[in-house]
């Protein structure tokens, strides 16, 4: 019980301070889950972060793999609830809010300000858990191919994680 | 309407389920919208986790989940360089950014205390470059 409670207030907080959203995360609930709490080992948070990376729907669902594997179904629909009520709570009340603002300055200000937040955010979190992740300089080689992929051609993400797969599958990575 | 889902912070998808499900019909409607976006991958994902403790011995598994998650960082940080075309328009907000990628990924800052410092910066900034917009 009280590991679904721990579960249930540190996935909350991550909630309302997750700029750029579960990618921002990732490093935070790597901390959480492997280095403080040992929920689970680095190897088993890397390939939960790999199955919810190539299963359909959205990405927090790295985290509902981490309620899973802490409590079974329980322990996932607590996690997946924890990471999305703060956050959801407030975006019911600021979307009405922001659309609404009288000043057209401050809206895109505010608008500017989170998105660079987001960008930062994002970007620090894909170094930062790389340094946990990739085991192997073949993974950052992946990982680096990946970034230029994505960021020159519009090749659909699902291919790149086919090949990625494929490429592991076959001992190069 | 995306905008506003993308500043809030939390699951993005999520916000953009809450927005849309409450403009068609309340709370009720976000609480639908939320439940019908998450079912079905929850269950996918669960089945996958359940195969998962099955086979993940197997050499081949790990290779290839070591792989979807090398491609899968790569596919992260591939978008948000994407995302960064605002602040190229405006170089004083890459103080922010750069702050921010060294704070969280270099020195491992706290999310709290990153989102606390670059906050502020990141107000006045996108204030001073709003007035001249």
């Amino acid at each position: 019980m009280s590991v679904l409670i721990s579960l249930f207030l540190k996935l909350s907080a991550f909630s309302a301070l997750a700029f750029g959203g579960i990618n921002a995360l990732l490093p935070a609930l790597y901390d959480l889950s492997v280095t403080q709490e040992h929920w689970l080992s680095r190897q088993t948070f890397t390939d939960f972060f790999a199955i919810a990376q190539a299963a359909p729907g959205p990405n927090l669902m790295t985290v509902t793999l981490i309620g899973w594997h802490v409590s079974g179904i329980i322990g996932a629909v607590v996690a997946s609830v924890a990471i999305c009520w703060p956050s959801s709570i407030m975006v019911y009340f600021l979307q009405n809010y922001i659309n609404n603002m009288k000043n057209p300055r401050m809206q895109r200000a505010i608008q500017f300000a989170a998105s660079a937040l987001a960008v930062g955010l994002v970007l620090g979190s894909a170094w930062n858990i790389s340094s946990q992740l990739n085991q192997h300089l073949t993974a950052y080689a992946l990982t680096f191919s990946a970034i230029i992929v994505v960021v020159f051609t519009r090749w659909h993400p699902l291919y790149l994680i086919g090949i990625g797969g494929l490429l592991g599958a076959l001992g190069f990575i | 309407m995306i905008g506003i889902c993308q500043i809030v912070p939390g699951p993005n998808i999520v916000n953009l389920a809450v927005c849309v499900g409450s403009k068609f019909a309340g709370i009720p409607g976000a609480l639908s919208a939320v439940l019908g976006l998450m079912l079905g991958p929850s269950a996918i994902v669960i089945i996958l986790g359940m195969l998962y403790e099955q086979y993940s011995y197997l050499p081949a598994i790990q290779g290839m989940l070591l792989g979807i998650s090398a491609v899968g960082i790569g596919l992260i940080a591939g978008t948000g360089l994407k995302m960064m075309r605002n602040e190229f328009n405006y170089p004083p907000m890459l103080i922010v950014v750069a702050f921010t990628v060294l704070a969280a990924g270099y020195f491992h800052l706290g999310l709290g205390w990153v989102v606390l410092i670059a906050t502020p910066i990141a107000l006045y900034l996108a204030w001073k470059k709003s007035g001249k917009a």
